[in-house]
């Protein structure tokens, strides 16, 4: 489950008023969520969360829902 | 390394086997993987595997001369299979494989056009492909006779020593000027350009451009170039296999995902060399954390050549700036400026000397005139690509194609001892920029003091992040989306400062003035995007007769852009 801070976050980053995430969603099917824009999603994710990312644990997401299982394993620390 | 030495040999793959003779353990290629070991292929075991695929291909029934398009992810067998196509005579072409978001018969699409327009013969795939690219077989005028998928071939159980002798006599008979392989002058899928180059416009390349770099055994390159791109193909995969130095190459997919890769192969390979697109130079600036990069070092680094995009002084500033600390030698900023139909790079600066910036007078600059900037002028500060690399010649040309002095800027054209013959079966395009021996670039320069600066381009073409991306097909895919007047749509680049790139914009005229409405278009636009690969930035949607037309009756990219880009109309909406 995606929860509301992360969704505004990537929201916000692509300039979209709303996109419906599920757990399984991938950049490729968010408009404007290209791989020249992940750096950028990254960087504020971790800005709003005060969290860093390693680029392996990057390397590693495959969907949405991993990007919040990350930022919630970093929070849980 | 005597060059000489290494001239002398007729086709690559001779080049290539010479060097698994030589230096048999030489690294000739490690193929990196974010967090695992790295796959090394010595010359000799790149060589050995090589000849595998190519009984293989042999045995597929693939002729000399046809045409194999290699879409395949990175994966460590991709090299011996390029290396063993090209063994049995056959032309590799290494295409892009489907971004995930493209839609499928858009791709079907690009590749039925490339058919037609290169005449691909074979596609050598992963199984993921079969379903999309099938149909295409099963067309009657379908050029292409089959999808194989060499990856799942038994390399060694499929070996057959007679075969193996009978292509290595044909290779002795292969003559250096047939040829070799078809790359594509970067573009969008559906307007891509076949070129064709021969062994000895490739080898050349490769002794002119050694000599300009000041090549030596002990250089080693790092990139994470597409190989489907001539600066990835060539610079950074022909170039260190023929001169016999190792590469090392990075999946382009997983250094945009986490760009300290590149760094993190350099500091641990000691590489020497580096080619990247301009916005690159801001990523790995900017959006590299200092966390991660404490244990690398930038050191060995001899030359970071800027290429495939305008070269921005900003952007080696800050490069210089974020890596100064990690050992980076600012001297070793460095640029080029190339393209498929010279085979790669017409100029070269020269490693470890001081690139040369000319801070000139912009409003002279807009008139044609390069005039040193004085304290009255509003500045614009230009960046050398280098000089002349042997074997290439540059003219800068007025509208009429006359010649213009130095110091004055006009259309760029080039003339290459590695020169394309023409694009492959499209005589119409051949002719328009390919005039007694000289090819018409599009691209705006001038010449100052022996060095070249690249300025601007006569061409709508947008770049972004390297990639060249055709208005025409962004102004397609969008011209069919529902509420926007068909034919009234403009794509352009627009500056994106933060990343050193171009981004793409869209204006469309559009009867919608609800804002919700208007939302909602902006969001299908940029889906209709999607489904071409395309990301469009920036959506600006204006009223019916609102686009100025040119001249012969379509809306004007340039006019347009212009009156978009004074943000002073109250009539255009976007967000």
């Amino acid at each position: 489950m995606i929860s509301d801070k992360l969704r505004k976050v990537i929201l916000s980053e692509l300039d979209l008023d709303d996109f419906d995430f599920q757990d399984e969603t991938k950049a490729t099917e968010v408009p404007g969520w290209d791989s020249l824009n992940h750096v950028n999603i990254i960087i504020a994710v971790e800005k709003h969360f005060g969290i860093k990312f390693k680029s392996l644990e990057i390397l590693r997401l495959k969907n949405v829902g991993d990007l919040q299982n990350l930022v919630d394993s970093k929070l849980n620390k | 390394m005597n060059i000489n030495e290494v001239t002398n040999s007729n086709t690559l793959w001779e080049r290539w086997e010479y060097n698994s003779i030589i230096n048999p353990d030489k690294e000739a290629i490690i193929h990196w993987l974010g967090g695992e070991e790295p796959v090394r292929w010595t010359f000799k075991n790149l060589i050995d595997a090589a000849k595998k695929f190519s009984v293989i291909i042999r045995k597929w029934g693939i002729k000399p001369g046809e045409v194999c398009a290699i879409i395949i992810r990175h994966n460590p067998m991709f090299y011996p299979l390029y290396l063993g196509v090209l063994r049995t005579g056959a032309l590799p072409a290494v295409l892009a494989y489907p971004n995930p978001r493209i839609h499928p018969d858009k791709f079907r699409q690009g590749i039925e056009g490339m058919s037609q327009r290169s005449g691909l013969d074979w596609i050598l795939s992963e199984p993921d492909l079969e379903p999309i690219v099938k149909p295409l077989l099963e067309k009657k005028e379908s050029t292409i006779k089959s999808i194989l998928f060499p990856l799942e071939a038994d390399l060694n159980n499929e070996f057959d020593q007679s075969i193996d002798i009978k292509i290595s006599d044909d290779v002795k008979a292969i003559k250096n000027t047939q040829p070799a392989l078809l790359q594509h002058s970067s573009g969008t899928t559906g307007l891509q350009k076949p070129v064709v180059l021969s062994h000895k416009a490739i080898l050349e390349h490769v002794k002119n451009c050694a000599s300009a770099l000041e090549l030596t055994d002990n250089d080693k390159i790092v990139s994470w170039l597409p190989l489907y791109h001539d600066m990835g193909l060539i610079a950074a995969f022909h170039l260190p296999l023929a001169y016999g130095i190792t590469s090392v190459q990075i999946d382009p997919f997983e250094w945009v995902l986490a760009p300290t890769l590149m760094i993190e192969a350099i500091s641990k390979e000691k590489g020497t060399l580096s080619w990247i697109p301009n916005f690159a130079y801001n990523i790995l600036a900017d959006k590299t954390d200092d966390e991660e990069l404490e244990e690398y070092s930038l050191s060995s680094l001899r030359s970071v050549i800027n290429c495939s995009e305008p070269v921005r002084h900003d952007s080696h500033e800050k490069f210089a700036a974020k890596f100064v600390k990690y050992g980076f030698n600012p001297l070793a900023l460095g640029a080029s400026y190339a393209m498929a139909e010279t085979t790669f790079a017409i100029t070269q600066t020269t490693p470890l000397t001081e690139i040369k910036i000319l801070e000139v007078d912009r409003t002279a600059l807009a008139e044609g005139v390069v005039k040193i900037a004085n304290e009255n002028s509003i500045k614009r500060i230009c960046v050398s690509s280098g000089k002349l690399i042997d074997g290439c010649s540059i003219r800068i040309v007025d509208g009429d194609k006359n010649d213009l002095l130095e110091g004055f800027v006009g259309e760029i054209a080039v003339k290459s001892i590695s020169m394309f013959d023409g694009y492959r079966n499209y005589p119409e395009k051949t002719a328009e920029a390919l005039i007694d021996g000289w090819y018409y670039t599009g691209d705006y320069g001038f010449l100052y003091e022996e060095d070249y600066f690249v300025i601007g381009r006569k061409k709508d073409l947008i770049i972004v992040a390297g990639k060249n991306v055709y208005p025409e097909d962004i102004e397609d895919a969008v011209g069919k989306v529902a509420n926007v007047v068909p034919g009234r749509v403009v794509a352009f680049g627009e500056d994106d400062l933060d990343l050193g790139t171009e981004q793409v914009a869209v204006i469309a005229e559009t009867l919608l003035e609800d804002v919700k409405e208007k939302n909602n278009l902006r969001l299908e636009i940029m889906k209709a995007g999607m489904a071409i690969d395309m990301n469009i930035h920036k959506v600006y949607l204006v009223p019916p007769r609102w686009l100025i037309k040119s001249s012969a009756g379509k809306p004007s990219r340039n006019a347009n852009k212009e009156r978009i880009l004074k943000r002073d109309d109250q009539q255009v909406w976007s967000r």
